[in-house]
């Protein structure tokens, strides 16, 4: 008992960081509703900045700790003004979707940069809290725990009183009601979402300065707290800073028990260890279990423009670019040099990958950052079936792909009460789960070092990479795995495109801009729900086979949450709302056509592609919020439209979308 | 006529391409109610959204108090003197009365007094969240709040929306008075015509966003047929007199 309490104790240190970092989520959410997931970053950033300047890593200089914290303050603030005036103010009146991805962009510019600036290694960061230790009921604790404790709780109920009381706060919450509202009250929204995101700023660097005593300063450690802190605040409603300190320090202090519980012999050991991943998945629990207690709708903001994703426009004339697609791919196959003939069919993987999110999140409108996770379960499944039961090519990946199926359903059951960006979160929440519970796992996922994938055999022929047919240059990996590859892609490419042309495409878009009304025009929006999330889930398993037999192996790490995020990111980039979105996704996705000739030709590579990817999704986001495909269909349809813009009818003419002709 | 506070010059405005509201002109003096009259879709409430610029305009300019408000945003005309009390009252459900009159910009201190001069009842319900008010004193909320704010221009959107004509009836006089003893000019759109034009000094009547027809309110008033025949637009009005 007396052992629970300890680590009771001990978890409030990590509890105060995961609760600091709720307090920051809400506060952007409410100033700015931005569910930014670089919040953790930010305390990063800080922790860094104050880490150089009292060890004098940068100009020599070694500060006393007061006017390091100062500096340090100074930065932050700075750090607060660029993210509010480059990725913020300019995404105001974007889709959440959008928003979000932008959050996700300073998330990868923030990493990337300090890679690049401090390397890999753990710092250890100086200590500004007292080390000294207290007893508690025969315990001996360190107090920094009480007094960060103490600190975060304190940070809350000024935040509760300046929200409750303070001129700056009334505004705030007005805005965050009805933005249209404030703003003819007098309100100027922009300064009140600066002001707040530069409160968040300093909440989340202060924490990720004061938190040294419980982590170490890393790029990982600290930008992933938002996961749990995410968690906090979503059962706050992203509302109550109360609630989302006391959820953080709660989830703190469960990590700390499970920690306890792990050394004791009752719990579950895979192979020789505790069981990996559960902290993970009871976060994970306690996230969907409130979140369907609650039937919790974040609160939503009345925005001047209404935000929608971008419009879904009906494909017309699939063959002629299949056809050419597919040429040109097949001979790009043999005659490209080896490097490139890999990169093709990463791209072609990566295609894959995003048509799953243009189904889910581009039609029906649910941002699942689950579905990589999927396709990690259907490639962990075709890896054990070969290796543990013999069973290979065309058996295992649609075991593979019914896996990801039912996992994607068991997502799409939390979905049908969870909408929007809250489902995002939830999924984010399950993607983390998954791979920690799972694929970490050395039993029923790869361990650490993976977990080996044979060739896909086909009546006695090789379709692998590895397979006798070696293309124009005699090196691996085979043409022949990338015309499966291309097929696949093709195929599901137009599976895709005909859902759009057919009446479910229809049904799909009605959920999509709104539910209510598509029930009242007899849509089954549960059934629509769930079809969708399971041909997405289906497209993500079959993603999951040409992964595993791409690489010869499936390991966690190229499923992890940031990797799920970035899919994203490259999904919407390209467009998430089009089949061509999903091709543009593709030749940018990590190690596809484009960084690896960006690495071949210019050198940028590693953490370099990192920072200019996320500059470049930043600005990507900015100048075409439909995306990079999007974009092109508007030129395009632009100048086949006849008339042209400058045409305008009576009130009836000119609302009619588009002419008979053009269909 | 008094001093001008807000000219409207050959305004044209609307959503995406097409235009709602087409070359209208009018203008407010201070301590004047001016009521916006006309049937569902003339362009009322645009015109209303364009002055408070929510909505920009396509053409032509709006000028308060002989400053040309082309650029400047939402809140700055707020802040400027422009009150606009919108279709759906403009309040926040979650804020209690008494939050709304602290609702002020930077530097503005909202005159709760006299709010509550005009509309007693409010003062009864100083901590109730405006969420559990009813419509009648939602609305009585929204006017109080933009009186308080000693406006140069008042903009009211269909202060009737929802309401028992009783109520509407209690509210118009207020706004009335208010003009008088402050100066402030007041935009009135009102679809309750003869309300309206018991209160207003001046009317203008839209129809499918062209102005048809102009007059002080007496004679408007006064000559019903050519009210409800502009209505209709202006060829209804030709028909009508062929016919008659």
């Amino acid at each position: 008992m007396q052992q629970v309490l300890l680590f009771v104790l001990l978890g409030l240190g990590s509890g105060a960081l995961i609760a600091g970092i709720a307090l920051a989520v809400v506060l952007t959410y409410r100033g700015s509703g931005i569910i930014n997931l670089a919040t953790g970053a930010i305390a990063m950033l800080s922790g860094y900045a104050y880490w150089s300047l009292k060890t004098g890593e940068y100009g020599g200089v070694h500060f006393a700790t007061a006017p390091a914290l100062l500096l340090t303050l100074v930065i932050t603030l700075v750090i607060g003004v660029l993210i509010e005036f480059v990725a913020f103010r300019p995404l105001r009146t974007a889709s959440p979707l959008a928003k979000l991805v932008s959050s996700l962009g300073v998330l990868l510019v923030a990493q990337a940069s300090m890679l690049l600036a401090f390397g890999t290694d753990q710092k250890p960061q100086p200590t500004i809290l007292p080390q000294g230790t207290v007893k508690v009921f025969g315990n001996t604790v360190p107090e920094d725990r009480f007094i960060l404790a103490g600190i975060v709780i304190g940070i809350a109920i000024v935040l509760a009183v300046l929200y409750r009381w303070t001129r700056f706060g009334l505004a705030t919450r007005a805005a965050s009601e009805n933005e249209l509202n404030a703003q003819i009250a007098g309100l100027s929204a922009n300064r009140l979402s600066l002001g707040n995101t530069l409160l968040a700023s300093v909440v989340a660097g202060g924490v990720g300065v004061l938190a040294a005593s419980v982590t170490q300063l890393d790029t990982v450690s600290l930008p992933l707290q938002v996961v749990p802190a995410l968690a906090a605040a979503l059962l706050a409603r992203l509302t109550s800073f109360g609630i989302a300190c006391a959820a953080g320090l709660g989830i703190g202090i469960l990590n700390s028990l499970i920690d306890y519980f792990s050394t004791k012999s009752w719990f579950p050991t895979d192979q020789g260890v505790p069981l990996p991943g559960t902290k993970e998945l009871i976060a994970f629990l306690i996230i969907v279990l409130a979140m369907f207690l609650r039937g919790a709708a974040l609160p939503g903001r009345g925005e001047l423009v209404e935000q929608r994703l971008p419009e879904v426009p009906r494909p017309h004339n699939l063959m002629t670019p299949a056809v050419a697609f597919s040429l040109v791919c097949a001979v790009a196959l043999v005659v490209l040099p080896f490097d490139f003939r890999q990169a093709l069919v990463n791209t072609l993987i990566g295609t894959v990958m995003a048509l799953s999110l243009v189904v889910i999140t581009g039609f029906v409108g649910q941002i699942s950052v689950v579905q990589l996770s999927l396709a990690g379960a259907s490639g962990f499944v075709v890896s054990h079936m070969a290796v543990d039961a013999g069973i290979g090519f065309p058996l295992a990946p649609i075991c593979g792909s019914i896996m990801a199926i039912t996992l994607g359903l068991l997502t799409a059951v939390s979905a049908l009460r969870v909408r929007g960006v809250s489902l995002a979160v939830v999924t984010l929440g399950a993607t983390v789960a998954i791979v920690n519970f799972g694929f970490i796992n050395s039993t029923w996922g790869g361990g650490n070092t993976g977990s080996p994938v044979p060739e896909p055999h086909l009546f006695g022929l090789d379709l692998g990479p590895r397979s006798a047919f070696r293309g124009l240059d005699g090196s691996l990996p085979s043409p022949v795995f990338g015309w499966v590859a291309l097929a696949v892609t093709v195929l599901l490419c137009l599976f895709v495109a005909a859902i759009r042309r057919g009446n479910l495409g229809e049904r799909m878009l009605a959920v999509r801009s709104n539910e209510r009304a598509a029930a009242a025009a007899a849509v089954n929006v549960r059934n629509v729900k769930l079809l969708a999330f399971g041909i997405s889930s289906f497209i993500a398993g079959v993603a999951g086979s040409l992964y595993a037999y791409n690489f010869g192996s499936v390991s966690a790490d190229r499923f992890d949450a940031v990797t799920a995020l970035a899919l994203i990111a490259f999904a919407y980039a390209g467009g998430i709302t089009l089949v061509s979105g999903a091709v543009f996704a593709g030749l940018i996705s990590t190690e596809g056509l484009i960084p690896h000739a960006l690495d071949k030709w210019f050198g940028i590579n590693g953490n370099w592609f990192l920072l200019f990817g996320g500059v470049i999704l930043l600005f990507t986001l900015i100048q075409h919020p439909e995306g990079i495909a999007g974009a092109f269909y508007k030129r395009l349809h632009r100048s086949r439209r006849p008339g042209g813009r400058g045409e305008r009818g009576s009130l009836f003419t000119a609302k009619t979308p588009a002419p008979a002709a053009e269909r | 006529m008094a001093a001008t506070v807000l000219e409207i010059e050959a305004l044209t405005a609307g959503y995406e391409e097409a235009a709602v509201v087409r070359d209208l002109s009018l203008g407010v003096g201070e301590g004047e109610v001016v009521a916006l009259l006309g049937a569902n879709g003339a362009g009322k409430t645009t015109t209303l959204r364009v002055i408070s610029g929510i909505v920009h305009p396509m053409a032509g300019r709006v000028v308060l108090a002989g400053q040309d408000l082309a650029g400047t945003s939402i809140s700055a005309r707020a802040r400027m003197g422009i009150a606009h009390v919108p279709e759906n009252r403009g309040l926040f459900f979650g804020l209690t009365v008494a939050e709304h009159f602290r609702l002020g910009h930077r530097g503005e201190r909202l005159d709760e007094e006299a709010a509550y001069r005009h509309f007693p009842a409010l003062a009864e319900l100083r901590d109730r969240r405006c969420g559990l008010l009813s419509g009648g004193e939602q609305q009585m909320l929204a006017v109080g709040r933009a009186l308080a704010r000693h406006p140069r221009l008042l903009l009211l959107d269909e202060l009737s929306l929802g309401l028992a004509p009783l109520i509407v009836e209690r509210l118009l006089p207020v706004v009335r008075e208010y003009a008088l003893e402050s100066g402030c000019g007041v935009l009135l759109v009102e679809q309750h015509i003869q309300l309206a034009l018991t209160v207003a000094d001046r009317g203008y009547v839209l129809s499918h966003g062209e102005l048809v027809l102009q007059d002080r309110a007496e004679a408007l008033r006064g000559n019903r047929d050519l009210l409800m025949a502009s209505y209709f637009g202006e060829r209804a009005t030709a028909t009508l007199e062929a016919d008659t």
